[in-house]
């Protein structure tokens, strides 16, 4: 009797915790990162509504959309009665001035590197009472990330893969430090050949490409044919290492390399696994 | 005159080789030849021929425009070109093309929209340069629209797809497609220079060149096909370089006169050089980055431009 | 002798308007035919036509024999030229590089001018009396310096036949003189056909051998001044009230308007 009205306790009481906890909030999130965060947090029910663009996880897709990215529909947002619109910065910074005059609750996030992501990470699970979460997910985050680093930490560094990133063909993009990818690209063990430029974005000289000859390329961008042919075909590239090895790849989504949020962790997996195969 | 054409000619030796030597990677002159550097020196090489043939043939078009619309702020992308391509560029972009289909989609874009601009244009068999210059306008707005419009709500890499329709690159790889565009180019150049007389009666007057025995409305549909298509094919492999072709004749025609005979090669000599200039800073001013051609084009152009005006002012 | 233009039946217009209607005249060779009439009446269609820039919509115009609609458009400009109301030109050419224009209905698209073109050049400048303003830019020229480089031009074309379209009107009387006195110089001394279309009826009486007086699109009255200027003729057309008097100077008619309001 008394172990069934100690269950019974716990779970009563555990259950009004649980409502306490979460009265109904309510979330709205613009950014596809900040989306994948709040599910990381294991909130899905809070989640009222997101951006056209989130895609990630597969339950996003029952969510009621509030628009695009760069221009969601203000008038949706408020009819859904949010009690916080995660949003990042830069392009959505109109947005945010506007929903922020209309007294909402806004939270702008835009981490250009690992430390910050975290940062971000407890800041939303505070706002959503979630530190307990939050602090495991960065916990497990940084565990992963130290195991992947220590996998090609005895890898003298000479011995580091040279990756050139590219963003877009035309004209010749790439990210340098200062951006997220460059962060990636370390973390993987690999050798950004434009870390060194002083912007995080920035078009750069194909010349500097077969200069610096880099061991690997990675393709952020979708491409139907296949990507190797691609550079291949590009006169001048043939003398590349990363060409002549067929050390080209498009198979990373895109989405695990650009997006500040929980994933990325895989993503600096994958990366590694195709710099040290 | 045939001294300015011999100092324009050695100018534009020089600005090739400065084409070839400078760059992101510095290279000493004697070690350029080296099997090593061969990769580089061709990627150069392509970005010199490719500036060679975007100068000539915008600022020809430019010429030829301003000429049949007898208005001097006529320029290459007038006839809604620009906007044509760019709305190919980014469609195809969305949908996945890549490779050799997206100049493709682009020039497609060029000519539907110049045939949208002709259409709409003509009026009892007769090219007005009001209408010409209106529906070009109204085109190029309207198509402008629709790629801002469709870029907003695609993701980055319609974005990315918008940098290079804006401000232009002289980076081209295939080389079958640089050598066709090369050889559209300079024949088109060649056949406006034949029709430099009927430019020179039309540029006083249509009625005045009709008095002299030049069939005016022929004369000026055949141009306007030959500079759209000069157009369509750079825009496609370039995207969009303003200025050349507005600002380079002008400024020819203060130095040498509106005489065609003349304008026309000495603005090909002019601009070609102009552009490889261009292309030089923009690959030499913060290295390995490289600054849109683009952008360096009106950074140059107007100052310079601004220049020769006064001096031409002051002589007067 | 036969006529050097010889307009049948002529009937022709803008789109759908018809504006001249069934127009038959000869020009011969060495007249000095002056056309008038009121706004609207048809003078200025008549030069469009008979100079191709307008194509007739019935009958057709005759040049040397040989139809005008047939005759290749460098052919038709090497004999016959057009000076047009005063035009403004948007590039700075030199006045030297306009008269030239008019060697180009002889001149190949890839030829360039020979020593001739740019004798005759010359002599159609010293001819207007333009020789001094060669290298000034047209811009810079006042309207009567300006209307002279045309002629100059249209003469540089070595034509037979000169159409003038109000070539006076912008002018003051000193300049009116001056360029009506060189037509006259050109018509006695080369021969030259002209056909002019003006307003100045007392211009016209002075130097024309011919008039035409247009009423509707139709040829109301042609033959000498005498026989056209005539204040029956001239209020019959024109609807107002002149008189008619013997210019002392030329005897030739004077028209002198009455106004209404005294």
């Amino acid at each position: 009797m008394k172990k069934i009205l100690t269950i019974f306790a716990i779970v009563w009481i555990a259950g009004i915790n649980a409502c306490l906890a979460a009265p109904n909030s309510r979330y709205i999130s613009l950014a596809p990162s900040a989306t994948e965060i709040l599910f990381a947090l294991g909130l899905d029910e809070e989640i009222v509504g997101v951006s056209s663009y989130c895609n990630y996880p597969q339950g996003i897709r029952n969510k009621e959309s509030v628009g695009n990215f760069s221009n969601p529909n203000i008038e949706k947002i408020i009819s859904l009665k949010p009690d916080y619109i995660f949003c990042t910065g830069l392009e959505q910074a109109p947005v945010v001035t506007e929903l922020k005059t209309l007294k909402l609750n806004v939270y702008v996030s835009d981490p250009s590197n690992i430390k910050e992501l975290f940062d971000s990470i407890r800041e939303i699970g505070k706002i959503t009472d979630r530190t307990h979460q939050a602090e495991s997910l960065i916990k497990g985050m940084q565990e992963e990330i130290a195991e992947t680093t220590n996998k090609i930490k005895s890898v003298p560094l000479d011995k580091r893969q040279k990756v050139f990133v590219e963003i877009w063909h035309d004209p010749l993009t790439t990210a340098g430090k200062g951006s997220f990818i460059d962060e990636v690209v370390s973390l993987s063990g690999g050798i950004n050949i434009a870390h060194n430029t002083r912007r995080p974005y920035s078009i750069f000289s194909a010349e500097g490409v077969i200069k610096q000859n880099p061991d690997a390329i990675i393709i952020l961008y979708m491409d139907k044919t296949n990507s190797y042919k691609l550079i291949k075909e590009r006169l001048g590239w043939e003398s590349v290492s990363a060409v002549k090895n067929n050390r080209v790849y498009n198979d990373i989504n895109p989405d695990i390399l650009l997006r500040p949020g929980p994933r990325v962790v895989t993503g600096i997996k994958e990366v590694q696994k195709r710099l040290y195969p | 005159m045939k001294k300015k054409i011999f100092i324009l000619l050695i100018l534009l030796f020089i600005s090739i080789i400065l084409g070839l030597v400078s760059g992101s990677v510095a290279i000493p002159f004697t070690k350029l030849l080296l099997k090593e550097n061969q990769p580089i020196l061709i990627l150069r090489a392509l970005r010199v021929l490719t500036a060679l043939i975007a100068g000539s043939g915008l600022a020809v078009s430019g010429i030829v425009l301003q000429a049949i619309l007898r208005n001097s702020l006529a320029e290459p992308y007038l006839l809604g070109t620009s906007s044509g391509a760019g709305l190919g560029a980014v469609i195809a972009i969305i949908i996945g093309i890549s490779g050799i289909y997206l100049p493709l989609a682009a020039f497609i874009g060029a000519v539907a929209s110049i045939i949208i601009v002709y259409t709409l244009a003509k009026q009892n068999h007769k090219l007005s340069e009001q209408s010409l210059i209106l529906s070009g306008v109204i085109v190029s707005v309207a198509l402008s629209a629709i790629i801002v419009f469709l870029v907003s709500i695609s993701g980055n890499e319609a974005l990315h797809g918008l940098t290079w329709w804006l401000w232009g690159s002289l980076q081209v790889y295939n080389l079958k497609l640089l050598a066709l565009i090369t050889l559209i180019v300079s024949l088109g150049i060649a056949m406006i220079y034949f029709f430099s007389q009927d430019m020179n009666a039309i540029s006083i007057g249509e009625e005045e060149a009709l008095h002299l025995g030049i069939d005016v409305e022929s004369v000026k549909k055949i141009l306007i096909l030959i500079t759209s298509l000069i157009t369509a094919s750079l825009v496609c492999i370039c995207g969009v370089i303003g200025f050349v072709g507005l600002m380079i004749p002008h400024m020819m025609r203060l130095v040498v006169g509106p005489n065609h005979k003349v304008l026309i090669p000495v603005t090909c000599i002019a601009a070609a050089i102009f552009m490889v200039l261009c292309d030089v800073i923009s690959r030499t001013i913060f290295p390995p980055l490289e600054i849109p051609i683009g952008v360096i084009t009106a950074i140059l152009g107007a100052p310079t431009f601004i220049v020769l005006l006064k001096r031409s002012q002051r002589a007067k | 002798m036969e006529a050097l233009l010889k307009i049948n039946n002529l009937s022709g217009g803008y789109h759908e308007k018809t504006i001249i209607n069934d127009i038959s005249l000869e020009i011969q060779s060495g007249d000095f035919t002056g056309i008038i009439g009121p706004n609207g009446s048809g003078k200025t269609t008549l030069l469009r036509l008979a100079s191709r820039i307008l194509k007739p919509k019935k009958g057709n115009i005759v040049f040397q024999g040989k139809d005008i609609a047939s005759m290749r458009s460098k052919e038709f400009s090497k004999r016959v030229a057009f000076v047009q109301q005063d035009t403004l030109i948007n590039f700075s050419f030199s006045v030297f590089e306009i008269v030239l224009l008019g060697r180009i209905p002889h001149l190949g698209r890839l030829d360039f001018e020979t020593k001739e073109d740019i004798e005759i050049a010359n002599s159609a400048l010293r001819m207007t009396d333009t020789a001094k303003l060669k290298d000034k830019n047209i811009n810079e020229l006042s309207a009567g310096e300006r209307q002279r480089v045309i002629i100059a031009k249209a003469l540089a074309q070595e034509p037979v036949l000169l159409f003038l379209d109000e070539p006076t009107s912008h002018l003051d009387i000193a300049h009116q003189i001056q360029a009506l006195d060189l037509l006259r110089k050109l018509n006695r001394a080369n021969k030259l056909t002209i056909v002019m279309v003006l307003h100045d009826l007392n211009l016209a009486s002075e130097y024309c051998n011919r008039v035409i007086l247009f009423n509707e699109g139709r040829i109301f009255k042609e033959g000498t001044p005498h026989e056209v200027l005539t204040y029956q003729n001239i209020e019959a057309v024109y609807k107002t009230v002149v008189v008619v008097n013997n210019n002392p100077i030329n005897s030739k008619p004077y028209v002198i308007l009455v106004p209404k309001e005294k």
